[in-house]
């Protein structure tokens, strides 16, 4: 019997691997060495390009892939920045948002409860850690003919890392980094 | 023009491309690009699927 998408669906495994290997072809696949099957692609990228930050990812299946819930930000494919991590980046960014805000409650209301625009976090091993929302769900395509696939979060992410990057420069806004036109 | 207003010029460019819903490519290495930019037209890289971030 198949547990995991892998197994019951080769077609679409095949798929995944010949969509990475094609775009993004400097990452490797693995399974996380939990227990859970899950498979993960490990790599770096350079979104703002030569004299950008070099961005170490783990792009981690979840064992429904492919799925998309209502709250499921990104769908069944997770984006964990390994280095840098977000939850550093966030660190540092809270006391500059609490005093361009005001206050905590006030940085939560404007959508910056998590110190960056458009993350969540999620349990990963014993740590909670922070994600990237790369596309609102209804975005995320989970058809039995047409998934949104690991290369394609990857781009989304990689436009999610260059919007990060500039908002922390100052080269745009507040409201346009939560506006998420991007 | 300098190296630094032509990598600030393009960083706009590639800001409003973005924001106004353009098509931008990601290379192999992850770079966010403007169509027609990469260095290597054999491989342009993945266009970026349409989608607001959650």
């Amino acid at each position: 019997m198949a547990f995991y998408w892998y197994q019951s669906d080769p077609d679409l495994y095949r798929a995944e691997v010949q969509a990475m290997n094609k775009f993004f072809p400097s990452f490797t696949i693995h399974q996380l060495p939990d227990g859970s099957g899950r498979l993960y692609w490990r790599g770096k990228v350079q979104p703002a390009g030569p004299d950008g930050m070099v961005w170490d990812l783990m792009l981690i299946y979840k064992n429904d892939h492919p799925h998309a819930g209502a709250s499921e930000y990104g769908g069944s494919i997770q984006i964990l920045p390994v280095q840098p991590r977000l939850k550093d980046i966030a660190t540092r960014m809270m006391p500059i948002l609490e005093e361009t805000y005001g206050s905590y409650e006030n940085c939560v209301r404007h959508g910056f409860g998590l110190g960056l625009p458009h993350i969540y976090r999620d349990n990963f091993g014993r740590n909670e850690e922070y994600f990237i929302c790369t596309a609102d769900p209804k975005y995320f395509k989970t058809g039995m003919t047409r998934s949104t696939s690991a290369a394609s979060s990857l781009s989304w992410a990689c436009k999610w890392i260059l919007l990060c990057e500039m908002w922390m420069n100052g080269e745009i806004s507040d409201d346009v980094a939560l506006e998420g036109n991007y | 023009m300098d190296n630094n207003d032509v990598v600030a010029a393009r960083r706009r460019a590639l800001q409003e491309a973005i924001h106004s819903g353009e098509t931008v490519m990601v290379s192999p290495t992850g770079q966010v690009q403007l169509p027609g930019e990469s260095d290597d037209p054999t491989r342009p890289g993945i266009s970026v699927p349409q989608g607001k971030l959650a």
